[in-house]
C-alpha cells in the first residue's frame, strides 16, 4: 500500500471510528487489507467471510491479499511486519512460529476482545506472548495419526489397531495380500516427522512432564525410551519393507490419493489432508479412515492434536476497531457456519457454540470421539515447548530410509535441537 | 564416411535439443489439457477429456481477473525497464570506453560490486518507504533497472572498446554534438549488442519472481509470475491450472521471439562478423 493511500484510508477509517462510537451496534465502515496464504482453502474461506461480512457491512471493503505458505511466506510476513507494510489482519501459524514474529512489538493485542471469551484456553495459550493473546482461531483443531484406507480394511477383515503391534500385524496381512502397507513421502521431505510427531501423546502417557524436561534440557529424545520409540516405529516399517516402492520420491498429494484409492493402506499425516482429498479425489472421500498412532498400552490410546493456525491485526493497522471486529465475526459460530459451507468441516472447532455438520467425512468423524467425553488427547510437542530443531525432517527421512539408525537419529536430533535452543536462549542449555 | 558421422552428429543433436526442450514443452500442453484428477498424477499421458478452454477460463478468472491485471503490469514493467536498461547502459558503456580517467578504476569496481554484492530485501523496502515508492510500478521498474544495470554495462563497454573512434571523431568534424554523436552514430553502430541485452534482459524482468513478491505486494500490483501461486501452494495443487498458466504466460514470449527471430540471429551474427 502506498503512504499517500494509507493516509486516505486513515482518514475515511476515523469518520468511521466517529460514526461507530456514537451508535453502539453501529454497522462498521472502512477499509481493511486481509493477507491469506495460498491454500485453495484458506483462499475459499477467506472470500466467504469477506462476502458474509461485508454484506453485513456495506460501508466496509475487504482486499484479500495472498502469498505463498512455506519458508517463502515466513519471509514475506516477516518482511511485512518489520517494514509496517503488514496487512490489518493476516493468516499465520499458532504456536512456535507465532512466537518468531516478535507478538509484543508487531501484533495488536486482542485480550479484552469480546470473542476471546468463547475461544478455548488450550487456543489461547498458543497464540499468547507477554500476558497478552494475540490470535483467533482460523481452522478446526488438527490431529496427527494414521489414515487408512476403509474398502480395503473391509477387504481383509482388519480392525483398528489400539497398539503398535497390532498395527505392524494388520501391515504383514496387507503386505501379503500384495498391498502397500505403509505410505511413505519422502519426496516432500516434512511428511517424514509424522511416525515421530504424532507418537507424542504415548510420549507423554509414559513421561507425562517429558515436554517441561526437554525444555529445560533435562530429558533427551535419545535417552528417553518412551520418546525413541517414535524414531524406532519409523525404522520398523522400513525394515519390515512396508513402504512403497518409491517412497524416497513420491509426494505428499501421491500419498493422499495413494490411501485414498486404496493402492496403500496406511499414510501417516495430519488431519487437515481431508480437505485436500475432498477437493483433488471427491469420490473417494468416503473411503478414508483415521486412527490414532498406537502406543505399546491399549488402555493408552490417544491423539496427538495440533492447533489451528490463526488471525492477527497487525499493529500498524489503520482501524484497529474494524479489524478486531472482522475477527470476532471469523471467531463466532456465524463464521464456523460459513468455513462448513466453504470448504466442509475438517475437525472440531476451537471456538464454543461452533457445531460441526451432521455428514462430515469418515475420517474427521473418527477424530471426534478423541476430543469428546472420555477421549484421550494431547497437543503436538511443538505446542508445549519452544523447542524444534529444524532439521528433524531430514533427520527423519534418513531413518525412514535406513539410512541411519533410530537411536543415532534421535541423538541427532537432540544435537539438532541444542542449537535452536541456544538461539532462543533458554536456561540450562 | 565423414560425412556419414556428420548426418549421425546431426541427428544426435536433433535428438537432444528434442529431449531438452520440446518434451517439457509437451508436457506442459498435455497437462493444460487434463482435468484436476488426471493432472494429479503428473505422467506423461493422453488427457481423458478435451478440458483446455476450460482451464483457460478458470485460470483468467481466478481472483477477480486477476491474469489480465497481471499481463498488463508486466508488460509494462518489462518494456519500460528494458528501455531506460538501454540507454543508460549504453551511456554508461560509452563514457567508460571513450573517457580515461583516474575514476574509472573505481566506478568499475563500483560496477561489479553491483554485480557481486546481494541486495538486501529490509533495507530496500525502508528506502522505497521513505521515497514513496513501495508497492508502485515506476519503483519496481527502478528496482529492476538498478538489480540489473551493471551486467548491461559490462556487455556494452566491452563492445564500444571495438568500434574505431575515428567514427566519433568525423562525427564531431561533421558538427555533430555529443548528444548527436551518442544516439546518431554510435546507439545504432551497438545494434548487435542491444539486442543481446533486449533478449536476456527482457527475459530475465519478465520471468522475475523474487522481486516483484517483496517489493510490489498487492493484487492490483500482481505481476504473471505471481499469478503462479493461484494455484500452487504448500499443501495442495492444481496442476492442470498450473500448467495452463504455465502455457499462457510462456507464449508472449514465445511470440516475440518467433516475430524477432530473424532480426536478433542477424544481430548477433553480425557482431560475430565484425569481430
Amino acid at each position: 500500500m502506498t503512504k499517500t493511500k494509507l493516509f486516505a484510508l486513515m482518514g475515511a477509517s476515523t469518520l468511521g471510528l466517529m460514526m461507530a462510537s456514537h451508535a453502539v451496534q453501529a454497522q462498521q465502515s472502512g477499509y481493511l487489507s486481509f493477507l491469506i496464504d495460498n491454500g485453495p482453502q484458506s483462499v475459499a474461506v477467506a472470500e466467504a467471510w469477506v462476502a458474509a461480512y461485508t454484506e453485513a457491512n456495506p460501508d466496509v471493503t475487504i482486499d484479500i491479499e495472498v502469498r505463498p505458505g512455506g519458508g517463502e511466506g515466513d519471509n514475506i510476513v516477516k518482511t511485512r511486519l518489520a517494514t509496517g507494510a503488514m496487512a490489518d489482519v493476516f493468516f499465520y501459524n499458532s504456536g512456535s512460529l507465532f512466537q518468531a514474529l516478535n507478538p509484543t512489538q508487531n501484533l495488536l493485542p486482542l485480550t479484552d476482545a469480546p470473542f476471546q471469551a468463547n475461544v478455548q484456553d488450550s487456543f489461547k495459550s498458543v497464540v499468547s506472548a507477554g500476558g497478552e493473546v494475540y490470535g483467533a482461531p482460523f481452522a478446526p483443531a488438527m490431529g496427527g495419526g494414521i489414515f487408512y484406507n476403509i474398502p480395503l480394511y473391509a477387504e481383509l477383515g482388519l480392525e483398528v489397531p489400539k497398539t503398535w503391534d497390532e498395527f505392524m500385524a494388520n501391515n504383514e496381512k496387507i503386505k501379503a495380500a500384495g498391498k502397500v502397507a505403509v505410505i511413505q513421502t519422502y519426496g516432500e521431505s516434512w511428511t517424514s516427522q509424522l511416525f515421530v510427531l504424532a507418537d507424542f501423546f504415548n510420549v507423554l502417557a509414559e513421561v507425562p512432564d517429558f515436554a517441561e524436561k526437554f525444555t529445560a534440557n533435562e530429558a533427551k529424545f535419545a535417552t528417553t525410551p518412551a520418546a525413541v520409540r517414535g524414531f524406532e516405529k519409523l525404522q520398523a516399517v522400513f525394515e519390515a519393507g512396508y513402504l512403497n516402492e518409491d517412497f524416497g520420491a513420491a509426494t505428499y498429494p501421491d500419498g493422499l490419493r495413494m490411501v485414498a484409492t486404496g493402492e496403500g493402506a496406511h499414510y501417516p499425516m495430519l488431519t487437515f489432508g481431508v480437505g485436500a482429498i475432498a477437493e483433488t479425489i471427491p469420490d473417494h472421500l468416503q473411503d478414508v479412515g483415521f486412527f490414532a498412532q498406537p502406543g505399546d498400552d491399549a488402555a493408552k490410546n490417544g491423539l496427538t492434536t495440533w492447533m489451528p493456525d490463526s488471525i492477527y491485526a497487525a499493529k500498524t493497522t489503520s482501524s484497529p476497531d474494524l479489524a478486531k471486529d472482522f475477527i470476532g465475526f471469523i471467531a463466532s459460530p456465524e463464521g464456523c457456519d460459513i468455513r462448513n459451507e466453504a470448504v466442509g468441516a475438517t475437525g472440531p472447532y476451537m471456538i464454543a457454540g461452533c457445531e460441526l455438520p451432521a455428514d462430515v467425512p469418515p475420517a474427521v468423524s473418527d477424530m471426534l470421539p478423541y476430543f469428546a467425553e472420555g477421549g484421550q488427547n494431547a497437543p503436538a510437542l511443538e505446542f508445549l515447548s519452544p523447542v524444534k530443531g529444524p532439521a528433524l525432517e531430514q533427520i527423519t527421512v534418513e531413518v525412514g530410509s535406513g539410512i541411519r539408525p533410530a537411536a543415532e537419529g534421535a541423538a541427532l536430533y537432540d544435537e539438532d535441537v541444542r542449537k535452536q535452543a541456544q538461539q532462543l536462549g533458554l536456561e540450562g542449555w | 564416411m565423414k560425412q556419414r558421422t556428420s548426418i549421425i552428429g546431426g541427428f544426435a543433436a536433433i535428438a537432444a535439443t528434442f529431449v531438452v526442450f520440446v518434451i517439457p514443452f509437451l508436457f506442459i500442453i498435455l497437462m493444460a489439457f487434463k482435468d484436476r484428477q488426471q493432472s494429479a498424477l503428473r505422467d506423461f499421458s493422453w488427457p481423458n477429456g478435451f478440458h483446455l478452454f476450460d482451464n483457460i477460463f478458470e485460470v483468467v478468472k481466478t481472483r477477480n481477473w486477476m491474469m489480465i491485471t497481471a499481463f498488463i503490469n508486466s508488460t509494462l514493467i518489462t518494456v519500460v525497464s528494458v528501455t531506460l536498461l538501454i540507454v543508460f547502459a549504453a551511456m554508461v558503456g560509452f563514457v567508460l570506453a571513450r573517457r580515461k580517467t583516474r575514476f574509472n578504476g573505481l566506478i568499475e569496481f563500483l560496477i561489479l560490486a553491483g554485480l557481486m554484492i546481494p541486495p538486501a530485501v529490509v533495507p530496500t523496502i525502508w528506502l522505497l518507504q521513505g521515497l514513496k515508492l513501495f508497492g508502485t510500478l515506476h519503483g519496481m521498474i527502478l528496482i529492476e533497472v538498478a538489480y540489473n544495470l551493471p551486467f548491461s554495462i559490462i556487455l556494452y563497454r566491452a563492445f564500444i572498446a571495438t568500434i574505431p573512434r575515428e567514427l566519433d571523431e568525423a562525427a564531431v568534424i561533421d558538427g555533430a554534438r555529443p548528444l548527436d554523436v551518442f544516439f546518431r552514430i554510435v546507439l545504432p553502430l551497438l545494434w548487435p549488442v542491444t539486442v543481446t541485452n533486449i533478449v536476456v534482459q527482457s527475459v530475465g524482468i519478465f520471468n522475475d519472481f523474487t522481486n516483484p513478491l517483496y517489493y510490489l505486494p498487492g493484487n492490483g500490483n500482481a505481476t504473471v509470475q505471481l499469478t503462479l501461486y493461484n494455484f500452487q501452494s504448500q499443501f495442495s495443487t492444481a496442476y492442470n491450472l498450473l500448467f495452463t498458466n504455465i502455457l499462457l504466460i510462456t507464449i508472449p514470449p514465445l511470440i516475440v521471439f518467433l516475430f524477432f527471430n530473424r532480426q536478433i540471429v542477424a544481430g548477433m551474427t553480425a557482431g560475430a562478423v565484425k569481430g
